[in-house]
């Protein structure tokens, strides 16, 4: 007593090259992005994260004050001049934020980068490989997952902030230490699809075919979790961002440079909230927020493209295909009445 | 023929796409199912007969609409249609009590969380508001006797039965308000054979015991389908191009398709063992723009001209009804078993 | 799995991920090159006039006492056996004050402020989430699009907002601290009333945004629950709807049980940042003032105890999950 379906064995025995489309409902291919449904969401997303990079880039690049001239006093109030007024060093406020979002972008991208990394590397090795090598690197994980990472990257960059070689000190060693505490998230997601995948039958024929174990992580079990990967990444980037912001804030980050945490650090630092100078505090706090919101958005965005089942219809549409399908249902009762059903 | 139990007529089903698009799952189907009989639904995956089996026991949820269609069953006139956002609530007495499921996958038919015995008395408090949560018990654990199971699953979770023993304990959960109806939807389909052999002969014995009094049997297994059911009716692409008494089906095939998907598992002798048996070429149908004409005719070893083009019409020859325009030009023959040496 | 081998596993998780924090706590600040007492006695001299011969033999003092001329291992031992006793050392910025006053002051403030934030925004997060993964519709949309927006807001960034519209602009609230000047921390009802009110901005951005982080996690566990098999099931046994919610919830929320035993370390790093936004005298700006005074004993003793307090934390939430997911629960009754 076989389970199997006998319409299609057959068929794909032989190799035939079926006739007609496949089923609405079909299996669970290798997802092609071209026929993704990227929502009104996604494209929020992206347009937000476009205006702050282009704020960042094209910003600063145009502007004509430097972040590190003084052009005025204390806290002077936004005037012509200076659209964003004056922080407490006298710097202009908007050419400070400009090259404060730039760095903490590009801190962010770096180590989003190598935490990704990190975490697909491991993930994928334990998932893929399994027994006690899993064991080994999940244990690892878990252990790293579970002391607070905030905890760590404070300890660290203490001991960063004395020493003696030169560019750890910089952003460049921030983000070093940011990548590689925040990887733990993305291994344990990795390795979950990454086990799932590895059982697939796709992975026993390439193993059969002589392919070594490399190659075939790379071309039969990375293309299957590339959705995760660019989601784990777009999540790294922000957190990496919040990750400098809150050292900064806590005054561990690089000295004699900008970011959106140093901004804030020295408007607290200088009562800037008590005293009511807003320019020097909202608009970081405005650009960190929409940052991480803009990532976020993407993130959940994506998961519903790469999982339907998250997918909820927009309203409008669900409208009208309900009158349609009710203008089809009526027909179909009025047919019932007029013609006899055929026994 | 013995008294007809229940006839489903005109079911149309559809599933709502992403891009606002409607797709007929189900098209235009009348079923029936004689009393104490148990009827085969069979086809491809994909041919609707899950999605008939949804909207039969008026569980259809969004995506899948149900746009037309009646279920009368003893006296009773259900419309099964489920656009208006009462349906749910006015389908939800019949469910259960006229007509039950018995899923698919009933490994996760409960909920994790819950004990076995908790089930049992929602259920029945569910169509009897006053029902006594000793005297729910007390049924199931009598209806367990009755069964030769044991009765201390009913202190169980779900994770604490083996698969076979959950989808017989799912079974009776599925008919302790003696439903008129039963539909098993591929219910055999994870289970080893012992398993399968186990729950086949408990639906066998509940009808014998007339705890419900048809069975709709939904599966792409078909040895399993001969060996249990009465009647059997096959879908392709939305609709039931074939159905009559399970043996006339096996051993006289009306319609091309039939014959080939009975053709591709049925037959162990020796005779074709030896020789290539052809399976069916291509396959199912896009339902979003299902061929004209006979919706098999791609695929169709005897396609004519007028496949193509007109959708043949409903014959019957006793209680064995067909449609395909090739049966019409050769009546009461079987269709010829296709055999080509390999 | 039984209840006590999951017990037993988790334990020693969380023992080996303590060794671990806890040598990297004593590690990490002594990779610094040099060692930290060039940084008290540097400051100490500052102002001051102080020959340096003098500066030499206070040196030597700081050294002894802080056992740094010992080898590496035996400093772990001694601040393992002293860190047990209760004794976290020595302050460099308020010496000779112990480090464990300092806390004392500081910890009562973050307790009352994080505890009922975390638990009110964990329980009013996974209501929120559950009636919009079960409406739908328009109700789904703003709650997620509003509870998205929070949870990714950093929690310092909703306190600067609050802060400024509700204490500086509207002036409703105090402008940051815990309480009045002149009136110093006492079990009265006069400090309780004056306290209360420099309570509510910070505990608020914190509940808030917990409840957005839980209400987001909560809302896609439901909607996940809503297409399982279980439903289906129930549905065709005519079980109405609101019980079916019921089984919904059940099943929901003992991810989300995980997910908070998850979270905590994130809520707690961030609340201490909240600390230093409203002025809180909790540890958040306790490690703060020590971080801009290089008060090692203080940072160490902070960080050590955040990371003890999380480990804590996330394994009372793991035995509480192993009581409520009868998957692990009733295997020990066993089939």
């Amino acid at each position: 007593m076989s389970g199997i379906n006998p319409g299609n064995v057959l068929t794909e025995a032989e190799g035939a090259e079926p006739a007609v489309p496949p089923p609405v409902s079909g299996g669970k291919a290798k997802p092609s992005w071209r026929s993704l449904n990227f929502g009104a969401r996604f494209w929020i997303a992206i347009g937000i994260i476009a205006a702050i990079s282009a704020l960042a880039f094209f910003g600063s690049a145009l502007y004509p004050y430097s972040p590190d001239e003084k052009v005025g006093g204390l806290y002077d109030s936004p005037s012509a001049e200076h659209i964003l007024g004056t922080d407490n060093f006298g710097h202009d406020v908007l050419a400070v934020l400009m090259a404060a979002t730039r760095n903490s972008l590009l801190l962010g991208l770096q180590a989003g980068i190598l935490a990704t990394l990190i975490g697909v590397l491991i993930g994928i090795l334990a998932g893929y490989t399994g027994g006690w090598l899993e064991e080994l690197l999940m244990g690892f994980t878990n252990i790293v997952l579970a002391i607070p990472a905030i905890i760590i990257l404070i300890l660290i960059s203490i001991s960063l902030q004395s020493t003696n070689i030169e560019f750890l000190k910089g952003f460049t060693g921030l983000a070093l230490v940011i990548g590689i505490t925040a990887w733990p998230w993305t291994a344990r997601a990795v390795r979950a699809q990454a086990s799932s995948v590895a059982t697939r039958e796709h992975i026993d024929v390439a193993k059969l075919s002589g392919a070594r174990t490399p190659s075939i992580l790379l071309t039969d079990v990375l293309p299957y979790l590339a959705s995760y990967v660019v989601m784990a990444f777009v999540l790294q980037v922000a957190s990496a961002i919040l990750a400098e912001s809150t050292l900064s804030l806590l005054g561990l980050g690089p000295s004699g440079t900008q970011s959106l945490g140093i901004q804030l650090h020295w408007a607290l630092a200088f009562q800037a909230v008590a005293s009511g100078s807003w320019w020097a505090f909202l608009p970081p706090t405005i650009v960190l927020t929409l940052i991480s919101f803009g990532f976020l958005f993407l993130q959940s965005s994506l998961d519903e493209v790469f999982n339907p089942r998250l997918r909820r219809g927009k309203k409008k549409n669900l409208a009208k295909a309900a009158a349609r399908r009710a203008e089809a249902a009526k027909k179909l009762a009025e047919q019932a009445t007029t013609t006899e059903v055929p026994a | 023929m013995s008294r007809m139990l229940m006839r489903a007529s005109n079911v149309t089903a559809v599933y709502a796409a992403d891009d606002g698009r409607d797709v007929p799952a189900v098209d235009d189907v009348t079923i029936e199912v004689p009393e104490g009989q148990i009827v085969g639904l069979a086809g491809e995956s994909g041919c609707g007969k899950s999605t008939l089996g949804n909207a039969m026991a008026m569980i259809a949820n969004p995506p899948l609409y149900v746009i037309n269609g009646t279920l009368e069953i003893e006296g009773q006139s259900i419309d099964l249609r489920t656009l208006d956002p009462n349906a749910n609530r006015r389908h939800r007495k019949y469910r259960g009590d006229v007509v039950s499921l018995l899923p698919q996958g009933a490994m996760n038919a409960i909920s994790p969380t819950l004990k076995i015995r908790d089930l049992v008395v929602d259920v029945l408090r569910a169509h009897d508001r006053n029902y006594a949560k000793s005297d729910a018990i007390d049924l199931a654990t009598d209806r367990l006797k009755m069964l030769d199971m044991p009765t201390r699953v009913l202190d169980s979770y779900a994770h604490q039965l083996s698969g076979g023993m959950k989808q017989r304990m799912v079974t009776v959960i599925s008919t302790l308000l003696n439903p008129k109806l039963l539909i098993a939807d591929e219910p055999t389909s994870a289970l080893d054979v012992s398993s399968q052999k186990a729950l086949i002969e408990m639906l066998l014995a509940m009808v014998e015991k007339k705890i419900m009094s048809g069975v709709i049997f939904i599966t792409h297994d078909l040895p399993v389908l001969s060996m249990v059911t009465d009647r059997l009716a096959i879908m392709y692409a939305g609709k039931v191009i074939e159905n009559g008494r399970t043996e006339d089906l096996v051993h006289n095939a009306r319609h091309p398709y039939t014959a080939a998907l009975l053709a591709s598992v049925l037959d162990p002798t020796e005779d074709t063992r030896t020789k290539h048996v052809l399976g069916i070429p291509g396959s199912p149908p896009n339902l979003g723009n299902p061929p004209s004409g006979c919706r098999f005719h791609p695929r169709c070893r005897f396609a004519m001209d007028v496949c193509t083009t007109k959708e043949p019409a409903t014959l019957a020859e006793g209680d064995h009804e067909f449609a395909c325009w090739w049966a019409k030009e050769h009546p009461r023959q079987s269709v010829p078993m296709e055999v080509s040496h390999a | 799995m039984g209840l006590r081998r999951y017990l037993t596993s988790k334990a020693l998780w969380y023992l080996g991920a303590l060794v671990v924090a806890v040598v990297l706590n004593f590690l990490l600040p002594r990779l610094i090159p040099g060692n930290p007492v060039d940084v008290i006695v540097s400051n100490l001299s500052q102002g001051a006039n102080i020959s340096s011969e003098q500066q030499a033999k206070i040196y030597a003092q700081f050294v002894e006492e802080f056992g740094l001329n010992q080898p590496l291992w035996q400093q772990f031992v001694t601040y393992v056996t002293s860190a047990l006793q209760g004794d976290l050392g020595t302050s460099f910025s308020s010496y000779p004050t112990k480090v464990t006053a300092l806390v004392g002051q500081a910890l009562p403030w973050t307790l009352a402020l994080q505890i009922p934030a975390i638990i009110i925004g964990w329980v009013i997060g996974n209501i929120v989430g559950a009636i919009a993964a079960y409406k739908g519709g328009g109700w789904d949309r703003s709650v997620f699009t509003t509870s998205l927006f929070l949870s990714s807001m950093p929690y310092y960034c909703l306190s600067i907002l609050l802060l400024y519209v509700f204490a500086v602009v509207f002036g409703w609230f105090p402008v940051g601290g815990a309480y009045s000047l002149g009136m110093s921390p006492e079990w009265s009802w006069e400090f309780f009333w004056d306290a209360q009110s420099y309570f509510w901005l910070p505990f608020a951005s914190l509940v808030l945004i917990n409840v957005g982080g839980q209400a987001v996690g909560m809302r896609s566990m439901a909607i996940y629950e809503l297409g399982s098999d279980y439903v289906n099931y129930s549905r065709g046994l005519g079980i109405g709807d609101a019980k079916m919610t019921r089984y919904i919830f059940g099943n929901a929320m003992l991810p989300q049980v995980t997910g908070l035993a998850l979270s905590i370390g994130t809520m707690v790093g961030g609340a201490l940042i909240t600390e230093l936004v409203f002025n809180y005298p909790g540890m958040g700006s306790l490690l703060f003032n020590a971080i801009s005074s290089n008060d090692y004993p203080i940072i160490q003793a902070v960080t050590l105890l955040i990371t003890v307090a999380v480990l804590v934390a996330n394994f009372a939430v793991e035995i509480v999950y192993g009581l409520i997911d009868p998957r692990i629960r009733a295997a020990k009754s066993g089939e």
